[in-house]
């Protein structure tokens, strides 16, 4: 490949010191360095100072040109406790899957009306902060957000059950906005005609409701052949509706739905 | 005099890490070096076989922990090689700007660990400062501070914020003077350079042979720098100079990445520039649905059998801030790689210990080791 740089520098040696690089420059830049520090410390003090959560600090930093930094603010992309929208979740199972640390488990909470419904609780002993989990929520429910503090004296207190997750989210801390980014998927859920029986499961499972099982023409039977036992319905897929969550594809007992490129 | 053997670690101050350097010495003069690595060996390139292709990178984050954002595009170079994807020119441009604020952030840390090392004890925490202001700069975009987990296969996680490369220039500004300021501390003391000049000679020769890259060769007069010899990601499209150093010395080594950060703040700029002009896409439009998202689970292969995914083979190699990396992946169509191979230049630039340390005495030993820039990390995978 060509390119249009390619020089090297040859780095020299320096010019030997007298007396002033001795003696005069280094006492220079000590002294200077120390009276900058007598009235402006380089450090951010923590206890007395919150880093990211204290809106004081925020308007310190602020840009001086006025522009805001981020979608919100700079701190907006960090990566701290996660906001749960317990009522757009759609317990689709996505953030679970997603995770490489398996600290995620589906645990069912109150949805209201007598009914319950499946919502991550997150253990922070074993999550890693890779965002992982928030980039695959398909609902934007599941949200990271700048809270960094969560260190305790017990254990138990480091697993966030939805309910505690759900107060982070109704605090309205800046959060991660970055799902929006998210590429296009090029599968979608395609079906094995030959071995599905009808039986629902997929689309009784399906946390967005994008599938309908449609009826099809009964088989005729061929002479000498059996027809399957089946129902003579089969699942439709609304690919702009689908989450890509997987749920129908695990729930399938006879493994009929699967991965693919519609053509 | 009796010789004997001493061991120089796994807990000690010259180190920077946990391993074991083995020196057999007559007196005060090492006669004989063996370095002992495999204290820090989590098996990264076996887990790499159980994960998901995007999972892996949260592993790379914590291969070597000063420069995560490296190896996170060492592996996904490889991934996107293998899995046949090609990023949109914006996210490459990013990716160049991240290394390059990684290689400004590592040479940084070295700095002040190694001029602690010699004895200067005031420019660490200078290092320590201005480091901060770049991981600073890191946590604004990516959203984390040391394990960033911002590079994707087919792009990057997210753009830039609104705003950012003026904060970026601000910081470029002021580490511009800070360099300047780093030097003189150094080349005006005669503690530093009666440390580091004429010790621990590696000449290139011997460097070659030993399979030594980074600033360790380069130091040595061999103009040798992936980022122009086989440039990938957009670094053809960038304008810089490559550092040498005849001295082949820890001075050498230590000039040569002063001029490194340099080249950095100068490649920063450039791609500031190409940010603001060019917008678009920051992540490719299609990917795979179990590089983007999960797949079935477990025990369901036969989905993905079904599905056909693309098979394929991905080589990358790039200049991290300790030299030469290289990556290789096989995939042969599953949701994990198959096999991936990781090649540290850290583990082979210790490895040549014997080579360097020979001849030289006890006290030499920091300065010595120090200057190659040790990141056990990365080394023992």
């Amino acid at each position: 490949m060509e390119t249009k740089y390619g020089k090297t520098v040859k780095v020299a040696a320096p010019p030997p010191a007298g007396v002033r690089g001795i003696v005069v420059q280094p006492m220079a830049l000590v002294a200077r360095q120390f009276f900058k520090s007598l009235w402006r410390p380089s450090t951010i003090l923590y206890p007395m100072k919150e880093r990211l959560e204290n809106p004081e600090f925020r308007e310190e930093v602020k840009v001086e040109s006025g522009a805001p930094i981020g979608v919100g603010e700079i701190w907006d992309n960090y990566r701290g406790v996660h906001a749960l929208n317990i009522k757009t979740c759609i317990s689709c199972n996505l953030c679970a899957f997603s995770c490489p640390d398996t600290c995620i488990e589906m645990v069912n909470v109150d949805a209201g009306g007598g009914k319950s419904k499946k919502c991550p609780q997150i253990d922070y002993g074993k999550c890693s902060f890779c965002g992982f989990c928030s980039d695959a929520c398909p609902e934007g429910c599941l949200t990271m957000t700048p809270a960094y503090t969560i260190t305790t004296n017990n254990r138990k207190n480091m697993v966030y059950s939805p309910e505690r997750m759900f107060e982070v989210f109704k605090v309205k801390l800046p959060q991660n906005p970055t799902r929006i980014a998210l590429p296009a998927n090029e599968d979608v859920i395609l079906l094995d005609q030959d071995l599905c029986i009808g039986c629902n499961a997929c689309a009784r499972d399906c946390p967005t409701k994008c599938i309908t099982m449609i009826e099809i023409p009964r088989a005729e039977a061929k002479p000498g052949e059996k027809l399957p036992k089946r129902i003579w319905k089969e699942p439709s897929v609304n690919d702009s509706e689908c989450v890509r969550c997987g749920t129908c594809i695990s729930v399938c007992p006879r493994e009929c739905l699967y991965w693919g490129a519609r053509k | 005099m009796s010789e004997m053997w001493i061991n120089m670690g796994p807990q000690h101050p010259m180190t920077h890490g946990l391993w074991n350097l083995r020196i057999k010495v007559d007196g005060e003069l090492i006669v004989d070096a063996d370095p002992e690595i495999g204290y820090l060996h989590r098996g990264i390139e076996k887990i790499c076989e159980y994960r998901r292709y995007n999972e892996v990178i949260t592993l790379m984050d914590r291969t070597c922990y000063v420069a995560g954002i490296a190896w996170e595009q060492l592996y996904i170079m490889a991934a996107e090689g293998a899995l046949g994807i090609t990023p949109p020119a914006r996210a490459e441009y990013i990716r160049v700007l991240s290394q390059e604020l990684q290689r400004l952030s590592s040479h940084i840390i070295w700095y002040a660990a190694y001029v602690q090392d010699i004895g200067l004890m005031t420019p660490f925490l200078y290092g320590m400062r201005d480091r901060d202001l770049v991981l600073d700069l890191f946590q604004s975009y990516t959203g984390a501070r040391m394990t960033y987990e911002y590079m994707r296969v087919g792009g990057v996680r997210n753009d830039v914020p609104v705003g950012f490369t003026d904060r970026c220039r601000k910081v470029m500004d002021w580490l511009d003077g800070k360099l300047v300021e780093y030097e003189k501390v150094c080349d005006n003391s005669t503690i530093f350079l009666d440390r580091t000049i004429g010790v621990g000679i590696l000449k290139a020769k011997e460097a070659i042979q030993d399979g030594i890259t980074g600033p360790v060769l380069r130091a040595a007069n061999v103009a040798r720098d992936i980022r122009r010899d086989r440039p990938y990601s957009a670094y053809p499209e960038i304008d810089f100079d490559v550092a040498i150093h005849d001295g082949a010395d820890c001075y050498g080594r230590y000039r040569v990445r002063m001029e490194e950060m340099k080249q950095s703040v100068r490649i920063v700029r450039q791609v500031l520039d190409w940010l603001d002009r060019n917008p678009g896409p920051v992540l490719a439009e299609k990917v795979p649905r179990f590089v983007g998202t999960p797949s079935p689970p477990p025990g369901k292969e036969i989905y993905v059998e079904r599905r056909g995914y693309p098979k394929g083979r991905g080589f990358s190699s790039m200049e991290e801030p300790h030299g030469e990396a290289m990556a290789y992946i096989i995939n042969e169509g599953a949701e994990h790689p198959y096999r991936a191979k990781l090649r540290s230049p850290v583990f082979v630039n210790i490895a040549a210990a014997k080579d360097y340390l020979i001849g030289y005495r006890i006290s030499d030993i920091p300065a010595i080791m120090g200057s190659v820039d040790v990141c056990l990390g990365e080394a023992d995978r």
